[in-house]
């Protein structure tokens, strides 16, 4: 196979995390009894008319801002006319000619090098209704029918799956975290298309497009697009041509598969959505909107490491956006980060999955967690400590102290007892002091497991560890 | 009892010497004996005397439209009352919602006696487009009654009930009420909420009041209006009394008369009565100039870009699928859409969706529509110029009074000429009122079209009462020769 160059542009549809829908005042919600979310202007009833829910316009707005994109002052709604049982009114209400945001971009990390994916065009649209296929007839449901979408359409500007995958993955991450979807890929609330062409030579013309559509998952973003650049080389490798069409990917054969070769350019026979008045956007509702923008993925990664968490722990941190919004609380508390941090990801975290609860459902007060974290530091628990008391840490009111206290932990905290008890074990394993002063490091861990065994864990390993050091140097 | 004035129908309720039930039994034995004129689509009997014996336990209080029947367009939703919009396709089509308007007359404590005929979702102007027939002109059996508003016009002037709704998208109240000799109105866009009516051009529809005489229909427009959030595009206007300047002087109105009103497309007959409507206003004080004002003659054109262009994407929804007549059996999801509305929507409508769609294909959207928005801009311009230096502009409604039922219908373009003096109110957005003024050979009506600024609905009425007094015109048909 010779080497083409591809190109590959995506579009993505993310479902907005409103209470109703874009033009009615129906429920926004998913999972729900079919058509039980749906009134007559979401059914395109006649006579009715569509009203514009406020929060859309903002969510829209923040989500311009996170992707750095231009915000329009002055926009319209366009009707785009098509016939399908899955569009009501057989039109749909988008923003054919001014979208909201525009000129845009999200950095990504690609080689350990960051890279600009830039952002053609943010529009406002409704979603259709959702069909479900069954033998020959089609059943539809319309709570679907008016969700709000936005619509994020890249440049033709990236050349490969992975390009494309981690930018979906920002992408994801990003509007996630700000609030604006839920960005469901499994539920839907995060769709994806994407578009690919190859050429030989940069200087080409773009090579014939092919566009894949809703794509199930971000792995199978990269998986299909790198089928397809696969599918094209061989084509052209073998002087066959092919026409613009639109391809699907499917799991099993993990491959695309032709839709549907595209017609001379389709005749949405788009004009302006005479039922809505032009939208204005003041710099004022921009400045208000972006005072509820979070603080931001990379943002928070940065912020972490520089408090003392380890790379990898930040990055886990951030994957668990719950943990880290709860870790975002102490930001400006004297404690030990990077205990917290381990605190946090270990044990608090161990707790959640197995009773399936979220950290702020707990009892785990502010106070709770830096007492917590404090003890542990300063050696007055042990991790065999935090296990045996967490339960009751997370289920009742009490505070750590008094938890303590009645479940009536002592750790030795006697630096003379604790010398006593080392000099002992050193007494009774001179093959290891012979190693370690033969510089086997083995020797050490060896000893310390003999010390904590001992102790029955009951010491702070750290000072074990010190006073350790000291006898054996002497 | 109808055809007592408002005052002294009101005085009877509220001394009770009469009951709403009273009125409600009178309008429906007067539309039986003219059952002939095919005003109505669908009557609303038993739940129109149910509401009028709930009615009997209600204070009259100082409500002058208490226990009134009202005759509503069938463009208009109503809920659990059929509406049709005189198509096929709408046939058995029983809403489970109002229209904000409709909601208004019954928070006002009207009776809605039926749904009145019309041309095929609002498209024509004769109302022979209807898939029920069309309506009769109740001065002449023979002519027609106008349209689209063809069955609220006929209704009013045979004096079945007071007060009726019509719909205006291109002169559609105001031409069939100048054809009938009554009076009607369509308000600024905006000034009355769309919510529910059906929409044939959203940018240019508009619900009015049609009335036998200038201070009901004042009374109406009362009611009516208002700010409506179900309706972006409804103004966000504090309520007003519009009969506040009905029986003021109009000493130092200045009045417009705009030449191309006045030219060879008006027959003589009516310029005629135009100008005697001049003289009258001229010797009370006002002044009436004539004008020049630009495109007036090129609105039918444009006017037809965006309502066919709108009417194609807003006619859409009827598929088959979700409420409304539908074929059987369908062979797949194309035959449905096909068959559907090739049976379920007449002649002129399927017309309209062709060209409408064509309009707005690729290029061409930009081409016309985008264009004559722009141009659309310009006539509202035009117009804002004229209201600068006076106060309304006056012109026949009508280039003729209402012709034969038998004319021939081939001629597409004829429906839209009749309408060339009304259509540029809808293109501006302002109000305009057809007023009786007098009569032509063979005593058809013949009416004023008096045009105001935006909003300034008041001093239309200011200006119509005042003629209305002054012409003194015998507006019954029942006493016509003809037609006893």
């Amino acid at each position: 196979m010779s080497n083409y160059i591809p190109t590959i542009g995506v579009e993505v549809h993310c479902e907005l995390k409103t209470n109703t829908k874009i033009f009615s005042n129906s429920v926004n919600g998913y999972g729900q009894m079919a058509n039980s979310l749906t009134n007559v202007i979401d059914l395109g009833y006649p006579g009715t008319l569509p009203t514009l829910n406020k929060e859309v316009i903002n969510l829209a707005i923040k989500a311009a801002l996170i992707l750095n994109c231009k915000i329009r002052p002055k926009m319209h709604f366009d009707r785009k006319n098509y016939f399908y049982p899955d569009n009501p009114k057989n039109y749909q209400i988008t923003q054919a000619e001014t979208p909201i945001g525009y000129d845009g971009y999200v950095e990504i990390d690609i080689d350990g090098k960051k890279k600009k994916i830039e952002i053609e065009e943010m529009h406002i649209e409704e979603d259709t209704c959702k069909s479900t296929h069954r033998g020959t007839k089609t059943l539809l449901d319309f709570n679907r029918a008016g969700v709000p979408l936005i619509e994020i359409v890249t440049k033709p500007c990236m050349e490969s799956g992975e390009e494309a995958k981690l930018y979906l993955e920002k992408l994801k991450e990003l509007l996630f975290y700000s609030d604006v979807s839920d960005c469901k890929m499994e539920e839907g609330s995060m769709r994806a298309d994407a578009n690919v062409s190859i050429r030989k030579n940069i200087s080409d013309p773009y090579g014939t497009k092919a566009e894949i559509k809703n794509i199930g998952s971000i792995s199978n973003v990269k998986l299909s697009i790198e089928k397809e650049i696969e599918r094209q080389a061989k084509l052209y490798d073998n002087g066959e041509i092919f026409l613009p069409q639109t391809r699907r990917f499917d799991d099993k054969l993990n491959d695309t598969v032709l839709m549907r070769v595209k017609e001379t350019g389709n005749d949405y026979r788009y004009f302006p959505e005479p039922d809505i008045p032009y939208v204005y956007i003041t710099e004022k509702q921009i400045a208000e909107v972006r005072k509820t923008i979070p603080m931001l993925p990379d943002e928070r990664k940065e912020k972490y490491q520089s408090l003392g968490i380890s790379e990898v722990n930040a990055k886990k941190l951030v994957q668990n956006r719950s943990l880290s919004d709860y870790l975002n609380e102490f930001l400006d508390e004297k404690i030990d980060f990077k205990t917290a941090s381990n605190l946090l990801l270990g044990d608090i975290s161990g707790y959640l999955n197995k009773n399936e609860q979220e950290i702020i459902n707990t009892h785990l007060t502010k106070e709770k967690f830096i007492e917590l974290t404090n003890n542990i530091s300063d050696g007055t628990l042990t991790s065999k400590n935090i296990k045996e008391i967490l339960d009751t840490v997370m289920e009742s009111d009490k505070n750590i102290k008094e938890i303590i206290k009645e479940t009536g932990i002592q750790n030795i905290t006697d630096s003379s007892a604790i010398t006593e008890m080392i000099k002992k074990i050193i007494k009774e394993n001179p093959c290891s002091v012979a190693d370690y002063k033969a510089g086997k490091d083995r020797a050490i861990k060896y000893l310390m497991g003999q010390i904590m065994k001992e102790s029955k864990g009951s010491l702070n390993p750290k000072m074990a560890m010190d006073i350790l050091l000291e006898e054996l140097n002497k | 009892m109808l055809d007592k004035s408002i005052q002294e129908i009101h005085e009877a309720l509220k001394n009770k010497m009469i009951k709403p039930i009273d009125l409600v039994e009178e309008a429906f034995d007067r539309i039986e004996k003219n059952k002939e004129l095919n005003a109505y689509i669908t009557l609303n009997k038993e739940e129109a005397i149910k509401r009028a014996k709930e009615l009997e336990n209600k204070e009259v209080g100082n409500n002058l439209l208490f226990g009134l029947p009202i005759a509503v367009k069938d463009n208009i939703i109503t809920k659990n009352l059929k509406t049709t919009c005189a198509s096929h396709i709408l046939e058995n089509f029983i809403p489970i919602y109002n229209a904000t308007v409709i909601e208004k007359i019954n928070d006002n404590d009207m009776i809605i006696i039926g749904k009145t005929n019309m041309d095929e979702f609002a498209m024509g102007s004769s109302s022979r487009t209807s898939y029920f027939g069309a309506p009769k002109n109740p001065w002449n059996k023979e002519k027609i009654s106008g349209g689209s508003s063809g069955g609220s016009a006929t209704t009013i002037a045979a004096k079945d009930v007071l007060f009726a709704l019509g719909t205006d998208t291109g002169g559609s109240i105001r031409q069939p009420a100048s054809y009938t000799g009554i009076v009607g109105m369509k308000p600024t866009y905006g000034r009355v909420s769309r919510y529910g009516l059906v929409a044939f051009a959203s940018s240019l529809d508009q619900i009015g009041p049609m009335t036998r005489n200038v201070y009901e229909n004042a009374l109406l427009l009362n009611i009516i209006t208002g700010a409506d959030e179900k309706d972006l595009t409804s103004a966000d206007k504090e309520s007003e009394d519009f009969t506040r300047l009905i029986g003021k002087d109009i000493k130092g109105m200045k009045i417009a008369l705009p030449n191309y009103f006045m030219s060879d497309i008006v027959t003589k007959e009516i310029r005629t009565e135009v100008e005697k409507a001049k003289k009258i206003l001229e010797e009370n004080g006002a002044t009436v100039d004539y004008i020049d004002m630009k495109y007036l003659d090129k609105v039918v054109i444009l006017y037809q870009i965006i309502s066919m262009g709108e009417a194609s994407s807003n006619l859409a929804r009827f598929d088959g699928i979700r409420y409304g007549y539908s074929i059987e059996n369908p062979k797949n999801i194309e035959d449905l859409y096909l068959e559907t509305r090739k049976n379920g929507f007449g002649k002129e409508v399927k017309r309209r969706i062709m060209v409408g769609s064509y309009l707005l294909s690729g290029e061409n959207a930009k081409i016309y529509y985008n264009k004559a928005l722009s141009i659309r801009d310009d006539i509202k311009k035009e117009f804002d110029k004229v209201f600068k230096n006076y106060d309304l502009i006056i012109g026949p409604t009508t280039t003729t009074t209402a012709y034969d039922l038998t004319d021939s219908m081939d001629d597409p373009s004829k429906s839209f000429m009749d309408d060339v003096l009304v259509i540029p109110v809808n293109m501006a957005g302002l109000p305009g009122l057809s007023l009786p003024i007098g009569f032509g050979k063979n005593h058809m009506p013949i009416g004023l079209h008096i045009i105001g600024n935006s909003f300034d609905e008041s001093t239309i009425y200011q200006l119509a009462s005042f003629l209305e007094k002054q012409v003194n015109l015998d507006l019954d048909p029942r006493k016509d020769d003809k037609n006893v």
